[in-house]
C-alpha cells in the first residue's frame, strides 16, 4: 500500500490530534462542547494561516524566518492606516497583502538568484522589518483595529466563525494548489531535488520565488486578522508564530529537507498545537510545561516519521526477507 | 587564460598560472572574513569620529563586556556551523543557565562554584542529547534543536516563571573587576582566543571542520559520526551555558526568556564573520569580529542619537551585505577553477 | 608467495551484481595491472580492498592472514593504501592536513605539531620526488591534477605495503605521469605490491609485471605482461558477446541535419567539437573515461556553459539551461548519466516522474488534467512495458524499469533530438535489448539520437556512425558499417605521434 506509506506522516498527525482530543475530554469534560471546540479552531486558524506559507516554503526545501515581522508589520500598518475606520481598509488591506507578498518575493529572489541560504536571507529581512516597524511606530503603535477586521477575526456567520471560514477557504485553495497545479508539482520536485528539477526543465527559480511570495502573503494576512482578534496591533505579536508555524508544518508530517508534506497535514499540526495550549491550563500546568510538551511532541512526531523509524518498523513487519526492495543505497560505479 | 587552452587536459595542470593566481585565490578565499574586517574598521572609524574617547582602554572594556555574552554563544554556534549544522537550543540553555544561577547560587562560594560547574555540565548534556538524536535518528539539526530549545526553555520557566532571582555580590563583581587596566571580560576574550587557537589545531577540531566539509570522506576514514556530533553539539551547549553564566554577572538576575535573543544573533555574528552555513569554512576570530560589529552598531545608533530602533535595520543590512559578498566570492572562485 | 589473495569476492547492489567471483593473486615486489572495461567490476574490487565497500561474500588474505576492512583506516592498518579517482579528500582542509588526516603528529596538549607536520610533508614529498605542491593551500583551491598528487601523497604517508593506483594518471600531465610510473616501479622494487588500474595499455605495458583482466564482474584471466600481446588483452576485456542483444541495424538517416554543432568548447574539457547529427540517425559517441563526453552531453542539454554554435533543425540555439533545450516541440532531451541524482525524483511516483517535464502542457483552467495525465502515463507505462504501477515510488523499481521511466519522461517532452548518456549501464540484459530496439525504432520514426556508451560493443552494434573523443576533441568519426571495437579503442587510446 504505497499510498498509506507515503501519507503515513500526515495520518499520524491526525491520529495524534484525535488522541489529544480524547485525552482532553477526559481531563476537562467541557472541552468537547461546541463552543470550546469553536474557540480552539479559531485559535488554530491563526497558526494555520501563517503556517500555510511556511508549508509551501518548507516543501520547496526552504524555511521562512521572516514570518514574525511580516505579520507584525502588516498588523501595525493596517491599524495605523485605518485608524479605527472601515473605509480605508478597501485599499489598505490589498496594499498590505501585496506588500507582504513583495517581501516574500524579495526573500525568494535573494535565495534563488544570489544563492543566499534561506535561513540567513529571511533572518536578515526579519530584523530589517522589525527595525523599520519600530522606527515607524516609535515603539508604540496606538490605533485600534477597525470594526470590519474585528468582525473577520471574532465575528460569526451563523454558527461558523468568520476566520474559520477564511481558513477553510484558504486550506482548500492551498491543497488544490499543491495537488492540482503544475506549480504544486514543481514545488515538490524542487524540494526533493533541485538538480533533478533543473534537469527536467522545471522553472526552479520561479517556483522558489513564488513559494516565498505566498509565505509573505499569508503572514501578512494573519497579521491583519490578528489585529481584529486582539482589537489592536502590538509589537512582538508575531514572535510566537515563528516557532508555531514551523512546528505545525513539522508535526503535520513535512520533512524539513523539503519535497514532502501537505497543507492538510499542517492543518492537523496547527490543531495539535492549539489543543495542547488549551489542555495544559486544564491540567493546572504552567507555560513552562507547555513549552516542554511542545518540544516533546515535535521530537516524537519527527522521530516517528524519520527514516530510521520506518526502517525499524519495516524490519519488525518483515523479519525474514532482507534487503529486497530497499530504496536507499548506492549503485556500482 | 594562457595559450595552453588548445590542450585542455594539459592546461588543467599548468603550474605557472597557479602561482600567479595564488594571491587572488588567497584573497577570494578569505573574502567574507576580509569584508567583515573592513566593515568593522569602517564602523569603528565612524564611531571614533563621532565620539571622544573611543580609542581608550575603558571603551574597549565596556564594548567587550557588552559583546561577551553574544561572543560566547556564537562560539558554540560557530563550532556547530563548521560541522554543517545549526543549534537553536542554545536559546533554551542560556535561559536555563541564568535562572539556575539566579536561584541556586546563594551566598556560599562553594555552592556557587558547584552550581557553575553543574550549569556547564547541563549545557553540555543538552548538546550531547542533540548530537545523539541527530545521529541515531538521522534527524535534521534544525528540528531537533528547535524541539530541545522549547523543552529547555520550558524547564527554565518552571524554575523561575519571571525575571528575577539574585546573584551573590562577589559573582557580580567579576564582571566589573579589572586586572592591569583590562576588565575581566577582556581577559576572558583573550582566554577564548587562546582556547580557539588550541582547539582548531586539535584532532577533534580538524575533524569537526572536515565533517562539515565532506562528511563521507570523514566517515570513510573511520571516524564515528556519533562522537563528532556529540562533541560538536555538546561544546555548543557548554558555551551557551558559559554565556549564561557570564550574562548573570552583567544583569545580576535570571531570565527564563532572555536566551531567545541570542539564537539568531549568534548565527548572524558567525555568518558576518565569514562562517559558511554549508560547513567547513571560517573561524572563531571572524565570529568575534561579527559579534563586535553587531555590538558597535548599537553604540553607533546611540551616539548618532537616532532611535535605537535603527539598530536591527543596520544589523540586517550588514548581514545581507556580508552573506552576498561571500556568495559572490564563492561563485567567482568556482568559475575561475572549473 | 602471494602477498594478496582474493577468492570468490562477490558484491551486489540491490538487484545488480557488480562483482561475482572476483579472484586475484598478487606478489610482493610487483606492479600488477588490473584491466577491464568500465563496469567490469574492477572498481568495486579495489573499493573492497580499500575498505570503502564491504563484500557480500568471499575471502581475502594478506600475508596469509584473513583480511576484512570496514573503513579506510582499517585498510591502512593492514598496509593497504588506495588512490581513488573519486577523491577521498576534504576540500576545506589544507594539503598537509589532508595528507595526515587522523594521523597528525600531536603535541602534549593535543594540538597538531605544525612544524613537525610541515617537515614530515616536505620529507615525504622529497622522498618520492613529488612535483611541486603548495602544502599550505586549502585543497579546494587546487587543480584536479594537484589534488590527485595529494591523494597519492596521502596514501604514501601511511607507508603502505600494498598501494592501489586507480586511474591515477588520468588527471595528470605527461611529466607527472612519467613521475608516477617511475614511482610505481621504484615502490615495487622496494618490495611493495603496486596494483595499477589504467585504461592506457601503453602505461601498463611499461610498468606492469603482470596483468589481471576483469570482465562483466569477474576476473577472467591473468598473464605475465611480457608474455602476452595487446590483442589478447583487448580480446579478454571484450569477450564474446551475445549478439542477439542487439537489434538489426538498418540506417534510417535522412539528409536533414537535426543538430549541427560547430566549434563547441567547454572550459578546459572540450575543444572545437564539430558534429552533424541527422534526422533518423543514431550517432555513437565513444571515449575512455573523462575525455569530454560528459561535458559534450551537458553542454548540448544546457547544463554546462559552453562556447560555439549549436543549430537545431537549422535554427541557432542558445543553451543556457535544460529549459532552453526542452523548450517547445522537437527540442533536445537527455537521458542523464546519473539516474538517481539527475534523472529521477526517487521518492516520487512513476506518474509524477513521467509527467514532471510536461505537467504545464496539460493544465485546464490552470489545473492539471488528472484524467489526461493518467491516460498519458498509462500509455507510456504500456508502451515501454514498465513493470510498475503508476503510483509506485520509482525508488522501488529495478534499475531497468527506472531507466524506462526516464525514457518515458523524455519521450513525453516530444523532443526529437535525444541525448542518451550510457542508457544501458547497470541494467539487466533483457531491458538492455528492449532499450536498443527502442532506439532503432525511434530513429526510424525520425528521431535523431546522440548515444554515448561506456560499453563499446553497444556502440558498434547500435550506432550508424561513431564519433571518438580523445582529450576533449573529436579524434575520429568512424562509419558504423564494419567498425569494430578494436578500431574504436585504438582511436580512443592511442595518441597520435605528432603532439
Amino acid at each position: 500500500m504505497p499510498n498509506i506509506q507515503r501519507h503515513r506522516a500526515i495520518l499520524l498527525a491526525y491520529l495524534g490530534m484525535i488522541v489529544l482530543l480524547l485525552l482532553t475530554s477526559l481531563v476537562s469534560p467541557g472541552f468537547l462542547a461546541a463552543a470550546h471546540l469553536r474557540s480552539t479552531a479559531v485559535l488554530a486558524a491563526f497558526i494555520g494561516i501563517v503556517a500555510l506559507g511556511q508549508t509551501f516554503v518548507i516543501i520547496g526545501g526552504g524555511i521562512d524566518l521572516s514570518v514574525p515581522w511580516v505579520l507584525n508589520a502588516a498588523a501595525v500598518l493596517v491599524t495605523m492606516i485605518a485608524r479605527g475606520q472601515n473605509e480605508p481598509l478597501l485599499w489598505a488591506v490589498p496594499l498590505i497583502l501585496a506588500a507582504g507578498a513583495l517581501v516574500g518575493t524579495v526573500n525568494g529572489l535573494g535565495i534563488a538568484v544570489f544563492g543566499v541560504p534561506p535561513i540567513i536571507m529571511t533572518l536578515a529581512v526579519n530584523v530589517i522589518l522589525q527595525g523599520g516597524i519600530l522606527v515607524y511606530t516609535g515603539g508604540a503603535p496606538t490605533a485600534s483595529a477597525p470594526p470590519a477586521i474585528q468582525f473577520l477575526a471574532v465575528g460569526r456567520i451563523g454558527p461558523l466563525p468568520v476566520v474559520l471560514g477564511i481558513w477553510i477557504v484558504l486550506a482548500v485553495a492551498a491543497s488544490i494548489l499543491l495537488s492540482k497545479t503544475a506549480f504544486g508539482r514543481y514545488l515538490y520536485a524542487v524540494g526533493t531535488s533541485r538538480t533533478v528539477a533543473e534537469f527536467s526543465g522545471v522553472p526552479t527559480l520561479r517556483t522558489t520565488v513564488l513559494a516565498f511570495t505566498l509565505s509573505g502573503f499569508s503572514a501578512a494576512l494573519a497579521g491583519i486578522l490578528l489585529t481584529g482578534y486582539s482589537a489592536q496591533a502590538y509589537l512582538g505579536m508575531g514572535d510566537p508564530y515563528l516557532f508555531t508555524s514551523i512546528a505545525a508544518v513539522a508535526i503535520g508530517g513535512a520533512s524539513i529537507l523539503g519535497g514532502s508534506g501537505h497543507y492538510i497535514g499542517t492543518v492537523a499540526g496547527a490543531l495539535v498545537l492549539t489543543i495542547l495550549t488549551g489542555l495544559l491550563p486544564a491540567l493546572n500546568l504552567s507555560n513552562g510545561a507547555l513549552l516542554i510538551v511542545y518540544g516533546a511532541v515535535i521530537l516524537v512526531t519527527v522521530s516517528l516519521a524519520s527514516e530510521t523509524m520506518s526502517d525499524i518498523l519495516s524490519i519488525l513487519r518483515r523479519p525474514v526477507r532482507s534487503g529486497a526492495g530497499k530504496v536507499r543505497g548506492g549503485e556500482p560505479t | 587564460m594562457t595559450a595552453s587552452n588548445s590542450r585542455p587536459l594539459e592546461s588543467v595542470a599548468s603550474r605557472p598560472a597557479l602561482h600567479r593566481d595564488a594571491l587572488r585565490t588567497a584573497l577570494s578565499d578569505r573574502a567574507p572574513f576580509l569584508v567583515a574586517c573592513a566593515m568593522a574598521l569602517v564602523l569603528i572609524a565612524i564611531y571614533g569620529s563621532l565620539r571622544e574617547g573611543v580609542f581608550t582602554l575603558e571603551e574597549i572594556n565596556l564594548d567587550t563586556a557588552a559583546a561577551m555574552t553574544l561572543i560566547l554563544a556564537a562560539t558554540g554556534q560557530t563550532i556547530v556551523l563548521l560541522r554543517g549544522g545549526i543549534d537553536l537550543s542554545i536559546g533554551g540553555v542560556i535561559s536555563f543557565g541564568t535562572v539556575l544561577a539566579a536561584t541556586k547560587f546563594g551566598d556560599d562560594p562553594a555552592r556557587t562554584a558547584l552550581w557553575s560547574v553543574l550549569i556547564g555540565l547541563i549545557g553540555f548534556g543538552v548538546g550531547a542529547i542533540n548530537g545523539l538524536l541527530i545521529t541515531v535518528l538521522k534527524l535534521q539539526p534544525f528540528l531537533v534543536t528547535l524541539a530541545t530549545w522549547s523543552i529547555v526553555s520550558g524547564a527554565a520557566l518552571l524554575v523561575l516563571p519571571t525575571d528575577g532571582g539574585s546573584l551573590p555580590s562577589t559573582w557580580m563583581a567579576f564582571g566589573t573587576a579589572s586586572i592591569l587596566g583590562l576588565s575581566t571580560s577582556v581577559w576572558l576574550l583573550v582566554l577564548l582566543c587562546g582556547f580557539w587557537l588550541w582547539f582548531r589545531r586539535t584532532r577533534l577540531g580538524i575533524s569537526i571542520r572536515a565533517t562539515g566539509s565532506n562528511e563521507r570522506s570523514v566517515l570513510l576514514s573511520g571516524v564515528s559520526p556519533l562522537s563528532i556530533n556529540v562533541a560538536t553539539f555538546g561544546l555548543s551547549g557548554l558555551f551557551a551555558a558559559l554565556a549564561a553564566l557570564y550574562l548573570t554577572t552583567q544583569t545580576g538576575a535570571g531570565s527564563p526568556t532572555i536566551g531567545k535573543d541570542y539564537i539568531l544573533p549568534s548565527v548572524a555574528a558567525a555568518v558576518i564573520g565569514g562562517i559558511s552555513l554549508f560547513g567547513g569554512r571560517g573561524g572563531l576570530i571572524g565570529t568575534i569580529i561579527g559579534a563586535f560589529i553587531l555590538t558597535i552598531i548599537g553604540n553607533l545608533v546611540f551616539v548618532l542619537s537616532v532611535s535605537s530602533y535603527w539598530q536591527p535595520i543596520v544589523s540586517g543590512v550588514i548581514l545581507l551585505v556580508s552573506v552576498l559578498a561571500s556568495s559572490i566570492a564563492e561563485t567567482s572562485a568556482r568559475r575561475s577553477l572549473s | 608467495m602471494d602477498v594478496l589473495q582474493a577468492v570468490n569476492i562477490t558484491k551486489r547492489y540491490g538487484g545488480i551484481t557488480a562483482l561475482s567471483d572476483g579472484n586475484f593473486h598478487a606478489r610482493a615486489g610487483e606492479v600488477h595491472a588490473l584491466l577491464g572495461e568500465n563496469g567490469a567490476g574492477k572498481s568495486t574490487f579495489i573499493q573492497i580492498l580499500a575498505g570503502a565497500v564491504r563484500p557480500d561474500s568471499g575471502n581475502i588474505t594478506i600475508d596469509g592472514a584473513p583480511y576484512r576492512a570496514s573503513n579506510t583506516r582499517e585498510a591502512q592498518a593492514a598496509g593497504i593504501g588506495a588512490v581513488f579517482q573519486e577523491l577521498s579528500l576534504i576540500p576545506d582542509l589544507t594539503v598537509e592536513e589532508n595528507i595526515w588526516f587522523r594521523c597528525e603528529p600531536l603535541s602534549s596538549i593535543g594540538t597538531v605539531k605544525a612544524a613537525a607536520m610541515r617537515a614530515a610533508t616536505r620529507d615525504l614529498l622529497a622522498r618520492y620526488r613529488f612535483p611541486e605542491l603548495r602544502v599550505d593551500q586549502e585543497l579546494r583551491r587546487l587543480t584536479l591534477a594537484d589534488r590527485q598528487l595529494v591523494e597519492i601523497a596521502k596514501a604514501l604517508a601511511r607507508s603502505p605495503s600494498i598501494l592501489i593506483l586507480d586511474e591515477a594518471t588520468s588527471a595528470l600531465a605527461s611529466s607527472e605521469t612519467e613521475w608516477l610510473l617511475g614511482l610505481a616501479k621504484r615502490l615495487a622494487g622496494d618490495g611493495a605490491l603496486v596494483i595499477y588500474i589504467s585504461h592506457r595499455l601503453g602505461e601498463v605495458r611499461r610498468i606492469a609485471d603482470r596483468v589481471t583482466v576483469f570482465r562483466n564482474g569477474s576476473s577472467v584471466s591473468a598473464y605475465d605482461t611480457a608474455k602476452v600481446d595487446d590483442e589478447t588483452i583487448i580480446a579478454d576485456m571484450l569477450g564474446r558477446r551475445m549478439d542477439r542483444l542487439y537489434p538489426v541495424r538498418r540506417s534510417t538517416a535522412t539528409e536533414r541535419v537535426a543538430l549541427r554543432v560547430r566549434d563547441l568548447g567547454v572550459h578546459h574539457r572540450l575543444t572545437g567539437v564539430n558534429l552533424d547529427l541527422r534526422e533518423g540517425e543514431v550517432l555513437g559517441v565513444a571515449a575512455l573515461q573523462g575525455h569530454g563526453q560528459r561535458e559534450l552531453f551537458q553542454a548540448l542539454f544546457g547544463v554546462s556553459r559552453s562556447q560555439g554554435r549549436v543549430e537545431l533543425w537549422g535554427r541557432a540555439m542558445t543553451l543556457r539551461s535544460p529549459r532552453d533545450a526542452l523548450a517547445g516541440k522537437a527540442g533536445i532531451a537527455l537521458v542523464p548519466e546519473d539516474r538517481r541524482n539527475h534523472g529521477l525524483l526517487i521518492s516520487k511516483s512513476v506518474r509524477e516522474n513521467l509527467t514532471l517535464s510536461i505537467i504545464a502542457r496539460f493544465t485546464r483552467f490552470g489545473f492539471t488534467d488528472a484524467g489526461r495525465e493518467r491516460a498519458l502515463v498509462a500509455e507510456m507505462v504500456n508502451f515501454l512495458r514498465i513493470k510498475a504501477t503508476a503510483e509506485q515510488p520509482v525508488g522501488t523499481l529495478s534499475g531497468g524499469n527506472q531507466q524506462k521511466v526516464i525514457f518515458g519522461k523524455m519521450l513525453l517532452t516530444e523532443a526529437r533530438v535525444l541525448l542518451l548518456y550510457d542508457p544501458a549501464r547497470g541494467i539487466d540484459v533483457g531491458t538492455k535489448g528492449e532499450i536498443f530496439q527502442l532506439m532503432r525504432d525511434l530513429a526510424a520514426k525520425g528521431y535523431a539520437i546522440l548515444f554515448y556508451s561506456s560499453d563499446l560493443a553497444e556502440i558498434v552494434h547500435v550506432a550508424d556512425r561513431v564519433a571518438v573523443l580523445r582529450n576533449g576533441r573529436v579524434a575520429a568519426v568512424l562509419d558504423g558499417d564494419g567498425v569494430t571495437e578494436r578500431d574504436i579503442l585504438r582511436a580512443a587510446m592511442i595518441e597520435r605521434e605528432a603532439a
